[in-house]
């Protein structure tokens, strides 16, 4: 059973943090300021605009250290990443989760940060949110921003998005999981590695070849993570490559080919991605999802 | 259970064992490793394309050295074949593998490229008469999935080396290095004990370890993570290579590794060649390979060397997956040999 971590209430804390990649302070100022118009007190961690030189928000150490403090401690309610990137993997193993266990948290972010997700649902078993961090709140405070507060205020999620001529109609019930497709990747075959049968499943990812994606898609299938699922959904695939020679398919064709075997429903198109259209998406809760002729719903339970 | 017990703690022995008197119903990651019959001239050498596509022109500097080494050759369907990037449809890459895993009087294959395409059909090849009557499968970078796949579930030993699109036109002007390697291709085939003498880097591990060899493209190795070709590495030497990857996504296969297991175990961990993919400006990533590989694998003892020459590059010489070998690494010279 997963747990479900209390929603936030005006007046309760949330903790900024730099798990990954390094991120300037005044790219965190938005957000900031928005999370305080909710009605929410912020902490920034000193991984944010720190004075790191390198690639990363801190060192190992640092990022761990902070992110284990704030896990911890019982005045922080929740914990939003400033920013993804790449750094998660090498700290995951390092961090304690016991005190998080009994009291735990909602965990707000998404790409790199789909490692951390993974091992929550996994390990340790509380749901988690996939969302927009603070650097999209530099876009204003559009709705999938505002999906975020709905989100972690505990207000049932209904999403609906357009029909996409690859779906394959159908309904859905069951936990959502998923992330970043070059992490889940990546975490086949470790401890954080997640079981999807009978499970919603969401996919999106940036910047990679098509030759590659379909590679990672293989990957899914060959350690068995597509075959039992309830139901698949399809986010952005944005800033896509191919190279010299073209793939000869585009990114969505290459997917609808691998799951053409099966017979759940399918979505593709779902606004998540490292684009603008990130909905929150609570990473271990159960989920309906409605492949229609008219629209795609994906409504929490 | 005690016929594995027997056959495994004679491994050296059993290498030399026929696939017939392995006792398929046992094969496990420790059974013993087939060695396919070596080659003698005369016998034929098959050329496809699992993977990516191939023009007939650009296989014939490895027919004409094939043919100078004494064997014959025989073309498969899928050399000039063309779909997008790959030498030809699934199907048409599938049939064609197949057909020459199943073929006789064909004694080993040579890939022409890679590219990508081996997951794409490997598991719709049947290796029952592979399996029956091994023969050598040779390549590298995507032709990882094969020798991950063979070793794993058929353990049979297999090639890793260049392949047809690296043997050089003009072999006369050919500089040292691709005659060489292109060469250890045709010692590997006719039976030679490998042995290889590499520049020590002073960031390795020394020591000494036994081991058989396994690995290839790392980039590929975390792509049969949880499938049916993940390798098993307990006790082996590991060799890694790849090309055209970020420092920050060689670090992060490189957990990959760690986290599902494969540093922990190793006898010893070859590093091959990495061809970097420069850091975006402002995204400095700030480690070597030396500084991703050592923190890894700090906590173990084993011996670890750099700048072994398998790779993208000319320095690519020809491995022996699946066969025992010895690594030494010392301070004056760092040696990897084939045991006999």
């Amino acid at each position: 059973m997963i747990k479900i971590p209390p929603y936030l209430k005006k007046g309760d804390t949330i903790g900024i943090t730099c798990p990954a990649g390094y991120m300037a302070a005044e790219k965190a100022q938005a957000c900031i300021n928005t999370l305080q118009s909710w009605g929410f007190d912020v902490m920034v961690g000193k991984t944010l605009g720190s004075n790191s030189v390198n690639y990363f928000s801190g060192t190992d150490e640092e990022r761990r250290d902070e992110l284990q403090a704030m896990l911890d401690d019982e005045n922080i309610n929740a914990i939003l990443f400033g920013r993804g990137g790449y750094g998660m993997g090498r700290i995951i193993d390092g961090l304690d989760f016991t005190k998080f266990k009994k009291k735990p948290k909602w965990v707000i972010g998404f790409s790199d940060i789909t490692v951390l997700h993974a091992h929550l649902y996994t390990k340790i078993k509380v749901a988690s949110v996939h969302a927009p961090m603070a650097a999209a709140f530099n876009e204003g405070e559009n709705e999938f921003i505002r999906s975020l507060h709905n989100s972690i205020k505990g207000k049932k999620a209904k999403y609906s998005c357009a029909v996409h001529t690859f779906n394959k109609p159908g309904n859905a019930s069951g936990e959502l999981v998923g992330g970043n497709l070059s992490l889940l990747a990546n975490i086949t075959g470790t401890p954080s590695d997640i079981n999807t049968k009978n499970k919603i499943l969401f996919i999106e990812d940036i910047g990679e070849q098509i030759y590659n994606i379909d590679r990672m898609l293989y990957q899914l299938k060959r350690s068995g993570k597509l075959a039992s699922l309830a139901g698949l959904i399809i986010g952005g695939f944005t800033d896509m490559k191919d190279t010299e020679r073209p793939f000869g398919k585009t990114v969505y064709e290459a997917i609808a080919d691998i799951i053409a075997q099966y017979n759940y429903p399918v979505a593709f198109g779902f606004p998540v991605s490292h684009g603008t259209e990130n909905y929150a998406l609570k990473i271990g809760v159960n989920y309906t999802l409605k492949v229609g002729r008219s629209k795609t719903q994906l409504t929490e339970i | 259970m005690k016929r594995k017990h027997f056959l495994s703690s004679f491994i050296p022995l059993a290498a030399s064992l026929s696939a017939v008197a392995r006792g398929k119903t046992s094969i496990g990651p420790e059974s013993p490793v087939a060695i396919p019959p070596y080659l003698k001239p005369g016998d034929t050498i098959g050329i496809c394309c699992p993977a990516g596509f191939m023009k007939p022109e650009d296989i014939q500097p490895a027919l004409l050295k094939l043919a100078e080494w004494g064997f014959k050759t025989k073309v498969g369907a899928t050399v000039g074949k063309k779909d997008f990037t790959y030498g030809g449809t699934d199907e048409e890459r599938l049939q064609d593998l197949q057909q020459m895993l199943d073929d006789k009087s064909i004694k080993a294959i040579l890939f022409a490229r890679g590219g990508y395409g081996g997951v794409r059909i490997i598991d719709n090849l049947n290796f029952k008469k592979f399996d029956r009557d091994p023969k050598w499968i040779i390549g590298f970078s995507d032709a990882t999935v094969f020798h991950s796949h063979i070793n794993e579930k058929y353990r049979v030993a297999t090639i890793h080396s260049k392949m047809c699109n690296s043997f050089p036109g003009d072999w006369n002007n050919a500089e040292p290095a691709q005659k060489e390697t292109i060469e250890s291709i045709n010692k590997c085939l006719k039976g030679e004990r490998m042995k290889y003498l590499f520049t020590p880097n002073e960031k390795n591990k020394t020591g000494l370890a036994v081991g058989e060899l396994v690995g290839g493209n790392l980039k590929t190795l975390e792509s049969l993570a949880g499938s049916a070709s993940d390798i098993h590495t307990k006790d082996k030497i590991l060799f890694v290579e790849d090309t055209g990857e970020y420092l920050y996504s060689i670090d992060r296969m490189f957990w990959n590794l760690k986290r599902s297991g494969k540093l922990e175990k190793l006898k010893g961990l070859i590093i091959g060649g990495f061809k970097i993919k420069t850091d975006d400006a402002g995204e400095e990533f700030g480690k070597t390979i030396e500084d991703i590989v050592l923190e890894k694998v700090s906590e173990y003892n084993y011996p670890v060397c750099f700048d072994f020459p398998v790779g993208h590059q000319k320095n690519n010489f020809a491995l022996k997956c699946g066969v025992l070998h010895t690594l030494g690494v010392h301070l004056n010279e760092c040696r990897l040999t084939e045991v006999r």
